[in-house]
């Protein structure tokens, strides 16, 4: 009885990993793939899937940038590199700690990849363990089944190279900006940068880390000469001019620490800052009304030291 | 018997995993039991006079802004003398006790409190005899009670304890006035995962805060790691005529802090 209990558990779970249908990525070609995560917020109704997650082929292997937001989107992301290639897959890079961006690393276990992250990461995913496991539980309840913290081995405290063969990998960490967890990877060879979450576009840009420190690092991108940039999150790269989806960004966030000064000056509340904060913005962005109050709510109390 | 044992351990994984699923909201079931631990055996009448305003969904689980006002003052037959702030399912449920005084007027207080989950809010009055009153309110939020972001130990420490206080201008004297405190702290939980020693960061937070106004009690509040890293309060006073509205201020290491605010016409 439990013998056949046992075994039904077992053929469940091979078949649902045979069955993790491959993510739909765009080909950007020289060996680039993105999939296209969709705009949800984090909370009910959410599924793990919201981020662009990547992979490049170079002639030695594979590199995988993100990993989505459950074992099951890793899964589908696997399937979908073994579509492209068969080749190793050398190395999983997450550009930062948050969940939509890391909890698909355990689907790269079994491939003895090397996990690669800021110096900051580990700390930063042991820290947050417990409440990001019960609360993506929570939302995405049988649908995060498996899904686990993988913490990086190869830690990048200022810039680290990653050799794929016929294309090198040029990885920067950064201070704290959207994070203090970010990481940005540069390919030579298609001449992109991935700013996972540094640069937003079209969804509301959220601050975990320190705006300030987000505007000093934007002025740093903006000297960087790489032709194309990939966005933590966007629903198409089509007609992407990275540098002005940089400046759109800027202009939010300036706005918004301008509108939170000008409120604590005026000796407002945060309450009611969270309504009017940065409010020209509003039509430019997804997701506007959830993540701009978060935002105020994350980042007023601090700025009253000011 | 090994098979059936199996079986049921099978089962209660399975009843665990669907009750966690419908924890996904605020569980009434903790309120018996934290009102237990905390007013053992004791009666408690609603509070129609105590009222929130609080978020339905906060948006920082590590800041949640909640207001506590009371329709009373302390010359009302049942006027509250202790009012007892409780979130049922936090890790440590008391967030904060708040000692009245009839300088308060009707009480107004917002402050800015830690919620891990959703929860209900438990304002509990206590009358000078005894009696208690109770008023609830329901807050979704997450994640509040972990400690997300290092910074330099020397520097925090450093910092710790400077006060902010503000009263509104201009001032009305006789009547109903609003004060803003902040104090800077941590209000490390104790509860906060350690990377290097792979343990728990140990607790450290702000104890009480005693005001006064001109030499005279306004409030004492007793804060438990449950009030949010760098305490908030902006509270409703009643200044009869210009003076200084201080503050001392406690953290659980027994450092103390003060600071004064001049409140003139």
């Amino acid at each position: 009885m439990l013998k056949k209990i046992l075994l039904g558990i077992t053929a469940l779970s091979i078949s649902h990993a045979a069955l993790a249908a491959p993510l739909n990525m765009e080909s950007l070609g020289n060996g680039v793939y993105v999939h296209h995560g969709v705009h949800e917020d984090m909370s009910e109704g959410y599924h793990a899937d919201i981020c662009n997650v990547s992979f490049i082929v170079g002639s030695k292997g594979i590199a995988v940038i993100d990993t989505g937001g459950s074992l099951k989107t890793g899964q589908a992301l696997h399937e979908a590199i073994r579509q492209v290639s068969s080749l190793p897959i050398l190395y999983v890079i997450n550009t930062h700690v948050h969940p939509d961006h890391i909890f698909g690393n355990a689907a790269f276990k079994q491939d003895k990849a090397t996990f690669v992250g800021h110096e900051k990461l580990p700390d930063a995913m042991e820290r947050r363990r417990d409440t990001y496991l019960r609360i993506n539980q929570q939302w995405l309840g049988e649908a995060f089944a498996g899904s686990e913290i993988v913490k990086p081995s190869l830690l990048v405290k200022t810039t680290a190279n990653l050799d794929l063969g016929d294309r090198t990998l040029l990885l920067t960490a950064y201070p704290t900006a959207h994070t203090n967890t970010d990481l940005t990877v540069f390919d030579n060879k298609s001449a992109t940068l991935w700013t996972g979450d540094l640069l937003f576009v079209e969804r509301t840009p959220s601050i975990d880390g320190d705006i300030k420190g987000w505007l000093a690092v934007i002025n740093e991108l903006k000297t960087n000469d790489a032709e194309f940039a990939i966005p933590g999150h966007s629903s198409s790269l089509k007609n992407a001019n990275w540098k002005e989806q940089l400046n759109n960004e800027e202009r939010y966030l300036w706005t918004l620490l301008n509108d939170i000064r000008a409120s604590i000056k005026k000796g407002e509340v945060m309450e009611k800052a969270m309504g009017t904060a940065a409010a020209s913005e509003r039509s430019y962005w997804q997701l506007f009304d959830i993540v701009n109050r978060r935002n105020v709510n994350n980042i007023y109390p601090a700025l009253e030291w000011e | 018997m090994r098979k059936h044992s199996l079986l049921f351990f099978l089962m209660i994984a399975l009843f665990i995993s669907t009750l966690s699923n419908a924890n996904a909201e605020s569980d009434p079931k903790k309120w018996p039991l934290v009102k237990e631990a905390f007013f053992a055996q004791r009666q408690m009448a609603d509070a129609p006079f105590i009222t929130f305003v609080a978020p339905r969904r906060a948006e920082s689980g590590a800041q949640v802004p909640l207001e506590i006002a009371i329709d009373q003052t302390q010359a009302d037959a049942n006027a509250i003398k202790t009012l007892y702030l409780l979130v049922d399912s936090n890790p440590i449920p008391l967030t904060a006790t708040y000692h009245l005084t009839d300088k308060l007027g009707k009480f107004k207080l917002a402050t800015r409190i830690r919620m891990e989950m959703d929860s209900y809010i438990r304002a509990v009055g206590e009358t000078a005899d005894g009696k208690l009153f109770l008023a609830s309110v329901e807050i979704r939020a997450a994640g509040g009670c972990g400690g997300t972001v290092d910074g330099d130990e020397n520097a925090i420490r450093a910092a710790a304890g400077k006060i902010k206080m503000n009263v509104e201008s201009p001032v009305k004297f006789g009547d109903a006035t609003s004060a803003t405190f902040i104090i800077k702290h941590p209000m490390r939980t104790g509860l906060q995962r350690d990377l290097v020693s792979q343990g728990f960061v140990p607790a450290f937070y702000i104890q009480k805060a005693a005001f006064t106004y001109n030499n005279e009690p306004v409030m004492n509040v007793d804060f438990g790691v449950g009030t949010s890293e760098d305490p908030y309060l902006r509270f409703n006073f009643i200044p009869s005529a210009p003076g200084v509205l201080a503050v001392k201020a406690v953290d659980n290491d027994g450092k103390e802090f003060s600071h004064q605010t001049e409140v003139k016409n």
